[in-house]
């Protein structure tokens, strides 16, 4: 398992490693001064401009200016907006926090419901349940987000008004932005109207997040349901019940648990996914999250913000992509044999 | 007395081509305690013989006999749930490839512990706890593997077939069934491995008072201390007796060809035929009327398409028209 660890790793950093050099490339096929591609400092006569270009080595040769982005990448200094003129490396993370809550949460949903009803119409194979559940999943499935998601809006917020129209919280909740995760931010803040504001918040955020959350929800459905129905045809299934368990357990504790090998491994590659449905929705949403906040950067050509966007998408979603492979491997063992041929 | 009666078990399934007899009025007794070898080459239906007693019935299966008792329970009479509760009880089961039938994600040894039957364990939660373990550990022993605690510890991908084999046995013998079907257990074993795993049901056999249905493909793999013997072909009863017997002594010709096929201390000369039946098993759907080895038996004659009777010599059954041994005139 060390050695599996180490691989995945390894293969992690080196993809980051891949990553920086193309972000840092980027800036030289840029239009416009790669130095105010990098900072965001345009005025090429101020300190500032000749401080940056100090601190990143640009006179020097270009493996020594790769070496300054990357140090002053490591250090969090990501220059500032091209438009706004705000250090990106700060609202990037207030961003991504508010991107983070809207994915995990979207995330949880659809394991929450989509592996359960997948299970629930494995067992119930063929019977009235599973019709409706594979057929309201594939229709569902079917859906681009941008539609859906405008769909749900006109239903849910214009017709019934059960929710907002857009945005993460009411403006007259003026709860002070620290990790962009906004029911995070209202739990820590020692805001007078907590309650009221926590509240708000969740209006605001179902409906996002249960549009985020159709496409996983259905695809961990169906791969359930299928993971399920081949689990229940392999011989230690029969075994068990020939050993007298009880089916009840035999589906707690071997059916479901080995069901859900295929899924936790599906997990990541959903995440993908959800990602670029991610950017849509906060589009849509005007949800204040890294997505939103890099569509904005390429209409502006905002070029440090479109990088620090590019940058934190791609990690997080490799990131993620190896904790999944790592937890599978770990919970499922034999798969380190298969792979390997290590224990 | 035979624990295990089944009297003209017959299956049938539906097929593409109609309905076919895959078990013909097949009849078997097992005693307490006895050894059974049930010798069938592949589509003789013996696999479907241990599911139809086992209860994993295919809904689209029609399963009818005269009698298939168990011990003082009609099992054909149950419903699903108590004949369930029966066979769970009193049965187990182990088959070929038997790394196939543990949990490849789960440790042996939880799977060996949640089959220790909940009744036997004394005392709250820890106490209950630590007996499991130390009877999952003592189930180990019995079938012979010392490292218990190494092999509890470890997924069954890890362990040889030979081993699984084993565990599969311990797992089989946790509540102490009164007769373990065994599906060609040592298929693709070595044959040290394979010895011991005869030796060790035979010992479960003597020590408990097991009877052991022993289903193999061929008379090469037969349990030395096996006490009887019967032989299918196709779904019909060919020729069942003592083992010793049937062996020595075969009265039906399909018994003859398997044992001569079967090479035992015999050395054929380079370059000749080895002796085998001419043709090939048949097809579901091309199943011959009649006596179904007909077509292939080297003394058929017109009055095998009829169906022979099942005649009994001393403790030897056959079925056939025109037998080898010589027969007493009562015939």
């Amino acid at each position: 398992m060390i050695r599996y660890t180490l691989r995945r790793v390894v293969l992690f950093l080196f993809t980051l490693w891949l990553l920086t050099l193309f972000l840092f490339s980027l800036n030289y096929f840029f239009p416009g001064n790669p130095l105010t591609n990098m900072t965001g400092i345009a005025d090429s006569s101020s300190e500032a401009y000749r401080l940056a270009a100090e601190q990143r080595y640009f006179g020097g040769t270009i493996i020594e200016q790769y070496g300054g982005f990357l140090q002053q990448l490591v250090q969090g200094n990501w220059g500032q907006s091209l438009v706004t003129e705000r250090p990106v490396f700060e609202d990037g993370l207030t961003a991504l926090g508010a991107s983070l809550e809207l994915s995990l949460l979207a995330m949880l949903v659809a394991f929450v419901f989509g592996a359960p009803l997948g299970i629930y119409a494995a067992i119930q194979q063929r019977g009235l349940l599973d019709r409706v559940i594979m057929g309201t999943g594939l229709s569902a499935y079917s859906i681009p987000v941008f539609w859906l998601a405008q769909l749900c809006i006109l239903l849910f917020a214009v017709k019934l008004g059960w929710a907002p129209i857009s945005s993460q919280i009411n403006p007259l909740y003026d709860v002070p932005t620290t990790t962009g995760a906004i029911l995070i931010d209202i739990s820590i803040s020692d805001y007078e109207f907590k309650q009221a504001a926590l509240r708000d918040a969740l209006h605001h955020l179902w409906l996002p997040v249960a549009v985020l959350a159709i496409m996983p929800l259905t695809m961990l459905m169906r791969i359930t349901r299928n993971a399920m129905l081949d689990v229940l045809s392999h011989n230690y299934i029969r075994a068990a019940r020939a050993r007298g368990l009880s089916e009840t357990r035999i589906l707690l504790r071997h059916s479901i648990p080995n069901s859900m090998q295929p899924v936790v491994r599906q997990l990541g590659l959903q995440f993908s996914m959800l990602m670029s449905n991610l950017i849509v929705t906060e589009v849509i949403f005007n949800w204040p999250g890294v997505g939103s906040w890099l569509v904005k950067a390429i209409y502006e050509r905002d070029y440090p913000v479109l990088q620090a966007g590019l940058l934190m998408l791609a990690t997080l979603i490799l990131f993620v992509n190896v904790a999944v492979e790592l937890f599978h491997a770990w919970r499922y063992p034999q798969v380190r044999k298969e792979l390997y041929a290590e224990h | 007395m035979s624990i295990l009666d089944i009297r003209n078990l017959t299956i049938e399934l539906e097929t593409s081509a109609g309905v076919v007899k895959v078990v013909d009025k097949l009849s078997l007794q097992i005693a307490e305690g006895e050894i059974h070898t049930l010798v069938g080459e592949s589509g003789s239906g013996k696999s479907l013989l241990a599911k139809a007693i086992l209860g994993f019935i295919n809904p689209r299966w029609r399963i009818t006999a005269d009698r298939l008792w168990w011990r003082h329970y009609d099992l054909l009479a149950l419903n699903p749930a108590q004949r369930r509760l029966v066979t769970g009880r009193d049965m187990a089961m182990i088959f070929q490839n038997p790394g196939s039938y543990l949990d490849p994600n789960s440790k042996v040894g939880e799977q060996l512990r949640e089959l220790i039957p909940a009744g036997e364990l004394k005392g709250l939660y820890l106490r209950r706890k630590a007996d499991r373990q130390t009877r999952a550990e003592r189930l180990l022993h019995r079938v012979g593997i010392k490292e218990a605690k190494s092999i509890m510890d470890s997924y069954p991908y890890e362990l040889s077939e030979g081993l699984a084999q084993k565990v599969s046995i311990a797992m089989a013998i946790a509540h102490n069934p009164k007769l373990l079907i065994a599906d060609e257990p040592t298929t693709a074993m070595e044959p040290n491995t394979r010895a011991q795993i005869y030796r060790l049901l035979a010992k479960l056999s003597a020590s408990q008072s097991m009877s052991i249905l022993m289903i193999t493909q061929d008379l090469t793999s037969i349990i030395p201390e096996s006490q009887r013997i019967s032989l299918v072909y196709c779904g019909q009863l060919m020729e069942a007796g003592p083992t010793n017997t049937v062996l020595t002594k075969p009265a039906h010709p399909y018994t003859e060809a398997m044992l001569s096929m079967s090479l035992f201390g015999q050395t054929a000369a380079p370059k000749t035929r080895l002796p085998t039946l001419t043709g090939a098993i048949p097809t579901l759907q091309h199943l011959p009327i009649g006596c179904r080895l007909g077509p292939r038996c080297p003394y058929a004659r017109q009055a095998c398409v009829n169906t022979p009777r099942l005649s009994k010599v001393k403790q030897q059954e056959y079925a056939c028209h025109f037998p080898i041994i010589e027969v007493a005139s009562d015939d």
